[in-house]
Formats: C-alpha cells, structure tokens, sequence
C-alpha cells in the first residue's frame, strides 16, 4: 500500500470517527429546526426537510434569551477580569522563582483546583448569606467562580511565563528599568498570547458555570444562560425543538470561538494541562 | 514609608505584592469556605440559625446520622460505579483515539483538536442534548440500537432505576474522551522515536512494541491523567442536573449531587456540609496522587 493510499484512507477514518463524536451537536442543531411532528417521527429523520427557521426568533422572545445571555456574559466578564488582574501576577512570581516556597505555593494551588464546586457551595452559601452579599447575586458568583478558576489560570499562565526567556528580563534591569518597569514594558507583552488564550479558556468557562449561579441567584432576571436552560428543561418537557434551539443559541458563540481559535486553545491547553 | 513604596516599585516587595494579594483572595473565597465547612459539619444547622455564627455543636451527630441514613450507601456506591466507569471509557476510547492519530496523517492535528470542542460547551447544553438523545421513546440513540439489532424494545435510560445512572455515565464519558485524547496525545508525542527504530530493527512487532516501550514510556502520563479523571468526574454536577436529578428514587445519584440536594433542595446544611467534607478528603487525596505524578514536570 502506497504512502499517499494510507494517508488517504487514515483521512477518511479519521473524519467518519469526529463526524460519530460530533453527531450530538449535530443532532440539536436537527433538531432545532424540526416541527412538533417531525420531531417524534419514527423512524426520525436525520436531515430537517422543512427547515422552521422562525423557531429562534420565537424562543429567543418568549424565553427571554437575551436577557439570559446577557447575565451570563456579564458573569464571565466580570470573573475572567477579576482572574486576570489577580491571578497574572502570581502565575509570573511562581514561574520567576524556583523554591520551597514556590513549591508550596503551587502546591497549595493545585489542591484549590480539585475543589467539586458542587461541594464547595454549601459553606459559600451559608458564609455569603451571613456576610449579605446574596444581596448582590451576581456579585456573589463573579466571586466564587473567579475563586474557583483562578488556579487553573495560574497553572495555564505559569507556563506561558516559563517560555519568556529570564535573559530578556535581566537585561532590562541592567539597562535601568525597575521591575515593575520591567514587568508590565517586556515581560507581560511577551506572554500576552498566553494570558489571551488562557482568559478565553477561562470565559467559556465561566460562560457555562451552573452550580453556582443555580444556588445563589434567585432572582430570575439576574440569572445566566445555564440556570435559564436548566428551568426550561422540566422533568415531563416535551418541547424538545424548543430547548435544542435554545441550547444551540447559548453554544454557538461559544463554538464560532472555539473554531476561530483552535489552534491557540488546543496548544494552550496542552502546554499547561499536565503541569 | 518611601522605603516600603520603593520595594513595591523595584524590588521584594514587588514579588510579594503580586503573590499576596491573589493568595489572600483565594484563601478568603476557597480555604475559608473549607474550614467552615467543616466546622457547619459538626453543628446543628436549620434555617433559623444559618444568619448567625453561634450555633450548637453536636460532635460527631451529623456523621451518625448520615451513615445511618438507608439511602447512603447506596449513593455511594452510586458514585464508585460513577467514577469507574466513567474513567474506564474515557481513558479506553481516548488512549485508542490518540493512537490513531498518532500515526500522522495531512489533517491529523487540527481533525484531533475539533473533538476538544465537547470540553469548551457549558455542561448543561452537553447534558440538555444526551438528555434528547437517551430520550426512553424517541430518543435517536434507542433508534439506532433498535435497527442495529442489539436491543428488542426501548430502553428507558432515564426513567428505568437499572439504567438512569447509565444514562449519565455515557453523557460523561463522551464529555470526557476530548480531554484524554488530548493530553495521552502530548504524553505520546514526547517518546523519542529512535525507541521504535532501534525495537523494529530487532524484530519487535507492533503488540510488542506497545506493551514494551509505549505503555511504560507513557505510565507518569497516565498515572496523571487517572488522577486527574478521577477529580474531574467527581467536579461532575452539571450532566446530573440536566439528565436524571438523580432520580428515579436516588438510583442514579452520586455523592457530589447528593450534597447539592440536601442543602439546596432539603435546606439540610450541615448533612450538606457533612458529605462535602467526606468527598473533599477523596478529592484530596487523589490530588496528592496527582500532583506527586506530575511533581518532576511541577518543577518545570
């Protein structure tokens, strides 16, 4: 068998067994699109014959989509900014140094990162309730999200900082910057792609977190897109073209993302996944 | 005081600025809830006194009463068979997958990077979709195995005790086979090909190559990788809440939505706060596993 036949065939494989995995996503955008009827058809159909493209604008109203997608990006924004102030410096302190301290340091963030944010609720409840601030749910979850992700950006950060030769930095000094001259002049735009993909990382994140935003926002028009599809889903629901539709609105931001940028997160994560 | 501006400016300070600040935060919104937790799991706690700090301590109570609750070890089973099988598939059909595109071919990358795209969509739309596709009457997936010939008649995945925490466990292990793939991917790019030559030149086929040189040149890797399946699967929340909410009558709820339950749902904190503090000490100990695997790569 020829080199150029193997790699053809390899290809041929290799696209049957994403179009298998992939098929899930494909199946809500299908199902999107089908009428009340055919959706429950048997044997169903697996291409939309007569596409209802007006579902969306009809979801979109009555289930007010925007309003939820809103919440959850100010959500998101609000925790990714928050991990990026706090969470760039600490990820450039543990990768400047290599000590005891250090090793705790990382050692002590890594534990954090294990942390079941379904676990962790219940004291977070209780401890926020007691300070007020469920008064200001949003708030509230901006903080435990950014809480809960900022090890996994340290982690991811960290590696990116690794990458910035030392050399660069000391030449800097010599040359008469102060550190934090230093810092923010050549240290941070060198790693700036780095800290880029990994908030981006950490903002899909934090656009689908549920936990959370279920426990402590009772208030509906202050809830994210999750808890909005979560109450749309009751346990007897048969609308299902309705909630697919639904759910495809929330994730294609998120997947149009995603494939714009795959190269960048798919090395992004690799580099700092297994450190 | 100029001296104390100066240091901030150019010099220790600066580090220690940079590290505190986010090392207080994370202390205050992560190792504080901890300890709290822990404290809330030796108290009496009810809705009147979740406002105040003064509540009765009732020593062990809390532990005696959850473990002498019928539908504990049941539960915990539940999330035994979770995480087992959970990691078993993942871990199985990964490994496969990133062997197969480890073979190198024009596409081969970017065709593996779009499988990671089940990791980066919010859990409650992974789960709102398999909850459509396990669907007992309609869902596409009974379809198929009815054509296929593998089952006679529905299966109910969800509503069907035998099978709903089944139902979870397929959504999760396809959650799952992205993030394998990938990282077992990283661990195999970085065995030195040479291996290969110098074992093919000595005869070694394919199965012997395999069991010889990949398996234990990748074994840090995989240990890793477990630990951290095993972290993850237990951070599993969003598929329960989507697919099954643990029912029918708890016979696919697991510890994780368990805990969630009894506070949010029952407004039962301390039994909440109780079986948080049992997991946490699992989750910790699989995280020591895991950072004592990876330690060599830790210190870069």
């Amino acid at each position: 068998m020829s080199i150029a036949l193997r790699d053809k065939l390899m290809l041929m494989v290799a696209v049957l067994l994403a179009a298998v995995y992939l098929f899930p996503l494909y199946w809500m955008y299908v199902t999107a699109l089908k009428t009340g009827s055919a959706m429950f058809a048997s044997p169903p159909s697996f291409w939309p014959s007569d596409p209802q493209w007006s579902i969306y604008g009809s979801v979109w109203e009555s289930r007010n989509v925007g309003r939820y997608l809103w919440n959850s990006f100010v959500i998101a924004s609000g925790a990714v900014s928050l991990i990026v102030i706090l969470g760039t410096g600490c990820a450039y302190v543990l990768a400047r140094y290599r000590n005891a301290w250090v090793d705790v340091g990382l050692f002590l963030i890594l534990m954090l990162q294990v942390l079941p944010a379904s676990l962790m609720i219940t004291p977070i409840f209780v401890g926020f309730s007691q300070l007020g601030l469920l008064d200001y749910p949003r708030v509230a979850v901006i903080l435990a999200i950014a809480a809960k992700s900022m090890p996994f950006f340290v982690v991811l950060v960290r590696a990116a900082f690794m990458s910035v030769p030392m050399e660069l930095e000391e030449a800097a000094l010599v040359d008469g910057n102060s550190r934090f001259g230093a810092f923010f002049h050549i240290v941070l735009p060198l790693a700036r792609n780095g800290i880029l993909v990994s908030a981006i990382l950490i903002f899909m994140q934090a656009f689908g977190e549920f936990v959370y935003s279920k426990s402590m926002i009772q208030a509906i028009e202050y809830q994210p897109a999750s808890v909005g599809l979560n109450s749309f889903m009751g346990p007897n629901t048969n609308e299902w073209n309705n909630i697919m539709a639904y759910a495809a609105m929330y994730v294609t931001p998120i997947l149009a993302i995603f494939v714009l940028l795959q190269r960048r997160i798919v090395s992004g994560l690799t580099s700092g996944a297994l450190k | 005081m100029r001296r104390l501006l100066l240091s901030i400016r150019d010099g220790r300070g600066f580090d220690i600025g940079l590290v505190s600040v986010p090392l207080i935060f994370l202390f205050a919104m992560a190792g504080l809830p901890l300890i709290y937790n822990i404290v809330m799991s030796f108290q009496e706690v009810d809705m009147f006194s979740l406002g105040t700090f003064a509540r009765p301590f009732v020593g062990f109570k809390n532990y005696i009463t959850l473990f002498s609750q019928p539908e504990t070890w049941p539960i915990l089973g539940n999330t035994a068979i979770f995480v087992v099988a959970s990691i078993a598939g993942q871990f199985t059909i990964g490994f496969a997958l990133a062997l197969f595109f480890w073979t190198g071919f024009p596409g081969s990358s970017w065709l593996r990077g779009l499988f990671l795209v089940s990791w980066v969509m919010p859990g409650l739309v992974v789960g709102a979709i398999w909850n459509w596709i396990l669907s007992g009457d309609f869902g596409v997936l009974n379809f198929l195995l009815k054509e296929s010939g593998l089952v006679a008649a529905n299966i109910f995945w969800r509503s069907d005790p035998n099978f709903s925490l089944w139902a979870v466990v397929i959504a999760n292990i396809w959650l799952g086979i992205s993030f394998n793939m990938i990282l077992l991917s990283v661990g195999l790019s970085a065995i030195p090909q040479d291996l290969y030559e110098a074992a093919e030149l000595d005869g070694a086929n394919v199965v012997q190559r395999f069991y010889t040189i990949t398996l234990p040149m990748m074994r840090s890797s995989i240990g890793a990788l477990v630990a951290l399946g095993l972290i993850f699967t237990l951070q599993q929340f969003d598929l329960f809440a989507a697919i099954t909410a643990g029912g029918p009558n708890n016979s696919s709820n697991v510890a994780q939505y368990w805990a969630w339950d009894l506070s949010f749902r029952q407004y039962d904190f301390a039994q909440g706060a109780t079986i948080s503090v049992i997991m946490i000490v699992f989750v910790m100990f699989a995280s020591v596993v895991y950072v004592r695997s990876t330690r060599h790569e830790v210190r870069g």
